[in-house]
């Protein structure tokens, strides 16, 4: 197993995963039930956080390819702007289904702007998401490409949409050793992880049976507040990792803590998903919840904690693990 | 400003000299993991007494809340023994550097802070719950400003400095 490996095993999910959400979203419209609605938006989230890993495995195997002669540059380096500039896209279709997920939980007749502007953004994700897989099958696939050589040929929305590409490298050189970039992005992520753990936390106490005079329901107005400390630090974190990729590849800390944020995610699926959540939806003043409930609040305690601790040994355990060779 | 040598003699200490070259992983990565941990616990938990004082999660009933000073002093009991280990470690980096004294101010003023919350707002159980939030208000947006301003000046604090050691002086490498 390599990054190649894994960048390809990563890589199809979010995409196919968006086209059907996309499918969905735009069948729910003219329809009374909601329930496509609301698959197609759960599949948003989690498409955005599936795209994190993708993108992350995706810089080893750029790595992996660089010393391949049999791989032009040219069509790699195309695929790394295009899947740049369509994460960022992901991840607000994510965040805008999330944001609206929350709404129609809490009020039973959602805004009329709601829809069409997840729809709206969706549907730039998935032109951009098609566009990052073809310019990734060209390195891979010989006989797709329509390009000659190290040539890289796009059409005229291609070229288009090129010169919006963020450049890497320019913002590389802005990140290393500039205290003015590097210090408040950790300074925000700090900020972010405070608010994590200060929320989720109190939650997943109160769950556990401490703190237990405090009754659930209020409790999830914290909800938010963790979801913002998320947004920062999956912004911050991802632009550490784009500044300065070789550190976090070769360190095995780095992939801990991602498979730790990853068990977390499924975590919050089991809580949601299961039906646990409504049972202790409605917990009141000291009462006690289910023992599964108590499970699941503990072990995301316990994983928050290996987030921070894999976190904070990045740095010390960087080149533990062999810098991906082909 | 001459460095006072006694920042060497610290730095020639046992102690000292292990934090800071030791290789193993529990020497002072370890320190500054539990020092991130100290954070969370204490930041963390002051983050939601005050988001609950300023209206956010407004069903909630404030008294139970108390018991999240307990967390509070936790992390902060963590935090005060790390960063003497870290101090203890690095004196000439810390004590050289004008941030460490902003870090330091801010924690003092911010625990103050806490404390008048802790003694205004939930100290006297005769008050109603809508007047233990009328009185903190003002406190409660002092607090997150003040966290603010340590985390702050703690990340800047590990990016920045005159001199690294006593050593480094002493070479000339300053």
């Amino acid at each position: 197993m390599n990054y190649a490996h894994l960048h390809l095993l990563l890589n199809h999910f979010p995409i196919v995963a968006t086209i059907i959400g996309f499918g969905l979203l735009a069948l729910s419209f003219g329809r009374a039930s909601s329930d496509l609605r609301q698959t197609a938006l759960i599949i948003f989230a989690a498409s955005a956080l599936l795209a994190i890993p993708a993108f992350l495995s995706g810089f080893g195997a750029r790595i992996m390819l660089s010393q391949d002669p049999r791989v032009p540059n040219a069509l790699v380096e195309r695929h790394e702007g295009a899947a740049m500039l369509s994460l960022w896209f992901m991840e607000t279709t994510g965040a805008l289904a999330m944001v609206v997920l929350w709404r129609s939980h809490r009020t039973s007749r959602p805004a009329r702007w709601h829809a069409p502007v997840v729809l709206l953004s969706a549907l730039l994700t998935v032109g951009l998401m098609t566009r990052t897989g073809n310019t990734g099958g060209e390195i891979r696939h010989p006989e797709v490409r329509t390009s000659q050589g190290a040539m890289v040929m796009e059409g005229t929305l291609g070229s288009l949409v090129h010169a919006f590409e963020p450049t890497p490298e320019k913002f590389s050189q802005a990140v290393v050793g500039n205290l003015w970039v590097w210090g408040p992005l950790m300074f925000l992520h700090f900020v972010g992880l405070v608010l994590i753990v200060g929320t989720v936390g109190v939650l997943d106490l109160r769950i556990m049976g401490f703190l237990k005079q405090l009754p659930l329901l209020p409790l999830h107005r914290f909800i938010p507040w963790a979801m913002a400390g998320l947004g920062i630090n999956i912004i911050t974190g991802l632009l550490a990792f784009i500044g300065t990729p070789d550190r976090y590849v070769t360190s095995s800390a780095f992939w801990l803590k991602m498979l730790s944020l990853l068990l977390l995610g499924v975590n919050a699926v089991a809580f949601y998903l299961t039906g646990i959540s409504e049972r202790v939806r409605h917990l009141e003043s000291g009462e006690d919840a289910p023992m599964p409930a108590k499970l699941i609040a503990g072990s995301a305690l316990l994983l928050w904690l290996a987030v921070i601790v894999f976190g904070r040994y990045i740095a010390p355990l960087s080149d533990t693990l062999p810098p991906p060779a082909y | 400003m001459a460095v006072p040598e006694f920042f060497g003699t610290i730095e020639r200490s046992g102690l000292s000299t292990w934090i800071r070259e030791s290789p193993s992983l529990f020497a002072f990565y370890f320190i500054l993991l539990l020092h991130t941990v100290g954070l969370a616990l204490a930041v963390g938990a002051n983050v939601v007494i005050d988001l609950r004082i300023l209206g956010v999660a407004s069903a909630l009933p404030v008294k139970p809340l108390k018991q999240l000073f307990r967390i509070m002093w936790a992390g902060l009991g963590i935090n005060g023994a790390t960063g003497v280990l870290l101090l203890i470690a690095y004196p000439t980096k810390s004590l050289t550097n004008p941030v460490f004294y902003a870090k330091l101010f801010f924690i003092a003023f911010a625990v103050i802070v806490m404390q008048r919350i802790d003694a205004r707002v939930f100290g006297d159980s005769s008050v109603s719950e809508a007047s233990m939030i009328a009185r903190g208000k003002a406190m409660a947006i002092w607090s997150l400003v003040l966290w603010t301003g340590a985390i702050a000046a703690g990340r800047l604090l590990a990016e920045t400095f005159k001199y690294l050691t006593y050593a480094d002086i002493l070479k000339g490498k300053a």
